[in-house]
């Protein structure tokens, strides 16, 4: 029997409190944990073990279980192809199959195959009748997705399910894809487009007379004209298609994304290959910890306002929690004071410690928080790292000089009501208050401009540092720039094409 | 729709008898608690104990030991009285998950020492573990 380290004892027992009485003790998990899991994203790695258990439900969960975690496949590729004849669907599934490394599977491969006696019936069908039926080709496809090379790199399927009823046998038999891709295009010009389909025999590629034609004379030459591309016969194919689609399309809500066959085969393909490069949005716990950087009068107070009103995450400003400290009169006031007095900036292992203690609160803790006005330059920003205080989102917001001369330098402050206007975004009502109203020396155009210079000299180093960080259109309106703050928060973050 | 349901009903019956929530939240919670630099690796060195275990017939690693007993007998006896009332017990061990509904505990009327604390809750946890290592086979 192992022991458990010996500190687990009272998080032991906090755990059974907690459960015999959830509601007076609040859980204290270190940060920590939460960080290791999204790192590892642990919530996907058993959401996928689970749903493996659950599709196959094994008589003896433990080797199953040990199996898939060796296996390592919840990332390879599952794609399914769909879309009416002549819409560039098998190139686009032979480019995808190419680009990613995986196995393509069509009616016309998976008959084809060799020492199949499932194949050698399905080929005579398809001799006599011009179509192989359901239940053959499903078992076919079950066999050939159980071999030990569509396990390990994954697998397009193209053109099938071609009926509702094949879709929901594949369903059953638990086999899913994550990402459906649809092209569509409208019908005429997939019968003209039809008319010029051509086909190299030895290689199986398709080619097209005006918008795909091969460079080299000699494929030239061995390009054949398939059956069946006439009108007639390929608006009856439409219209099968079109019958059967619909009723398939409603099997994959969540993963399906249709994309116009009615633009240039290249435009198709990198559509489709972002769409299955990306992942979906997962259910797994997420604190936000977000990073806001920009120059100053980028809108970054009010952002982080908004994200702290909208989501609860709590606003942490640095200057503003240094003059907290200052005007709290705590421990730090006294260290802090003669650098505001003497207008030099504060240290950085004052600032750290004054952050510290405020990120470390439970607060911050358990509803996540949203930082701005530090770091200013790499220092800082290896300061924070090395305590542990990574942020998971870093956002960079871009603005061009005139608007931030624009936002600040019309910036001005009524003496008598404290109320604060802006010449051209919030204009004072009234001449009286007009006449009245005073600047902010810090909203000069010379200081505007220093910060700035400072900022940008900078922030070529903290870009570099915080590699995923995502840059922004600052010079928008508010809430064009909140939205794709939002956006970038609640989506995974997009993985670096290397 | 009936065979919708069906098979919804056949996945939930095979979690309950394999147990397979309890599986991934020990699972989930080794990982978090240790947070091993490879988790696939010690995923797979977890199961692999569990699964010779089971053969062998061995006591499984699991999560609490003596120290925990101690600290939970502590939050149980709030007034130091040495002795928790027989009720607290009971719920203490359903929060455990040892105790089912079914099984009638005595009652002998003189609550239950820190003494019998700590020897019953290992054995009932032994023998827990081991009627769930049966079935799931």
């Amino acid at each position: 029997m192992t022991r458990g380290p010996s500190d687990s004892g009272p998080q032991g027992a906090a755990a059974l409190r907690g459960s015999m009485d959830a509601t007076t003790a609040p859980h204290r998990i270190p940060p920590q944990m939460p960080q290791y899991g999204e790192a590892n994203h642990i919530f996907e790695l058993m959401q996928n073990m689970l749903e493996q258990l659950l599709i196959h439900q094994p008589k003896d969960p433990i080797p199953f279980m040990i199996d898939h975690l060796q296996r390592d496949n919840d990332y390879v590729p599952k794609i399914v192809i769909l879309g009416p004849p002549a819409s560039g669907k098998t190139t686009i599934a032979m480019w995808l199959a190419k680009h990613l490394s995986t196995n393509l599977l069509s009616v016309e491969s998976l008959i084809a195959k060799e020492y199949s006696p499932l194949a050698a019936d399905a080929r005579m069908h398809y001799q006599k009748f011009k179509m192989v039926p359901d239940m053959l080709l499903i078992r076919l496809m079950q066999e050939r997705l159980k071999e030990e090379d569509c396990v390990r790199r994954g697998w397009i399927l193209d053109g099938i399910p071609e009926t509702r009823e094949q879709a929901l046998t594949i369903q059953t038999l638990g086999i899913s894809p994550r990402h459906v891709i649809v092209l569509s295009a409208p019908d005429t010009i997939l019968i003209e487009r039809n008319l010029g389909k051509r086909i190299d025999p030895q290689t199986g590629e398709i080619y097209h007379t005006t918008f795909d034609w091969p460079p080299e004379s000699e494929i030239q030459n061995r390009l054949m004209v398939p059956a069946g591309i006439f009108e007639g016969e390929t608006a009856r194919k439409l219209l099968e298609y079109h019958r059967n689609i619909v009723r398939i399309l409603p099997s994959y809500p969540k993963i399906l994304k249709v994309i116009s066959a009615d633009q240039p085969c290249v435009d198709v393909f990198y559509q489709a290959l972002t769409y299955v490069q990306t992942s979906h949005r997962s259910n797994a716990p997420f604190t936000p910890r977000v990073l806001l950087c920009g120059p100053v009068g980028s809108g970054k107070s009010l952002q982080a306002a908004l994200l702290a009103q909208k989501y609860g995450l709590i606003n942490v400003c640095c200057g503003q929690l240094l003059k907290e400290a200052v005007a709290d009169k705590s421990k730090y006031s006294d260290l802090i004071q003669p650098f505001f007095e003497k207008e030099i900036a504060v240290p950085d292992n004052i600032i750290m410690k004054v952050l510290k203690q405020r990120l470390d609160q439970q607060d911050c803790v358990e509803r996540g928080w949203v930082l701005h006005g530090f770091p200013r330059d790499l220092d800082q920003a290896h300061l924070m790292d090395n305590l542990g205080y990574k942020p998971n989102r870093v956002f960079f917001l871009n603005v061009p000089f005139d608007s931030v001369i624009e936002r600040l330098s019309l910036r001005r402050t009524d003496p008598i009501t404290g109320e604060r206007y802006h010449l051209m975004y919030k204009p004072p009502p009234t001449i009286e208050v007009q006449t009245r109203l005073l600047q902010n020396p810090k909203d000069s155009e010379e200081q505007i401009k220093l910060k700035m210079d400072l900022f940008y000299r900078n922030s070529a180093e903290l870009e570099q540092f915080y590699g995923d960080a995502i840059t922004l259109n600052g010079d928008q309106d508010p809430y064009t720039v909140f939205e794709y703050i939002e956006s970038g928060i609640i989506n995974r973050l997009p993985k670096k094409v290397p | 729709m009936e065979a919708r349901s069906s098979r919804e009903l056949q996945a939930r019956n095979y979690l309950e008898k394999h147990r397979i929530m309890d599986l991934l939240t020990y699972l989930t919670s080794a990982l978090l608690f240790f947070r091993p630099e490879r988790p696939r690796e010690y995923l797979i060195s977890i199961l692999e104990r569990l699964r010779i275990a089971r053969l062998s017939g061995v006591a499984l690693p699991f999560f609490m030991d003596n120290s925990n007993i101690a600290s939970m007998f502590e939050m149980l006896d709030s007034s130091n009285k040495g002795s928790i009332s027989f009720v607290q017990y009971k719920e203490a061990l359903k929060t455990l998950g040892l105790c089912t509904a079914e099984e009638v505990l005595k009652d002998d009327g003189h609550g239950v020492t820190f003494e019998k604390f700590r020897n019953e809750v290992p054995k009932k946890w032994t023998r827990h573990r081991r009627t769930t290592a049966v079935t799931a086979q």
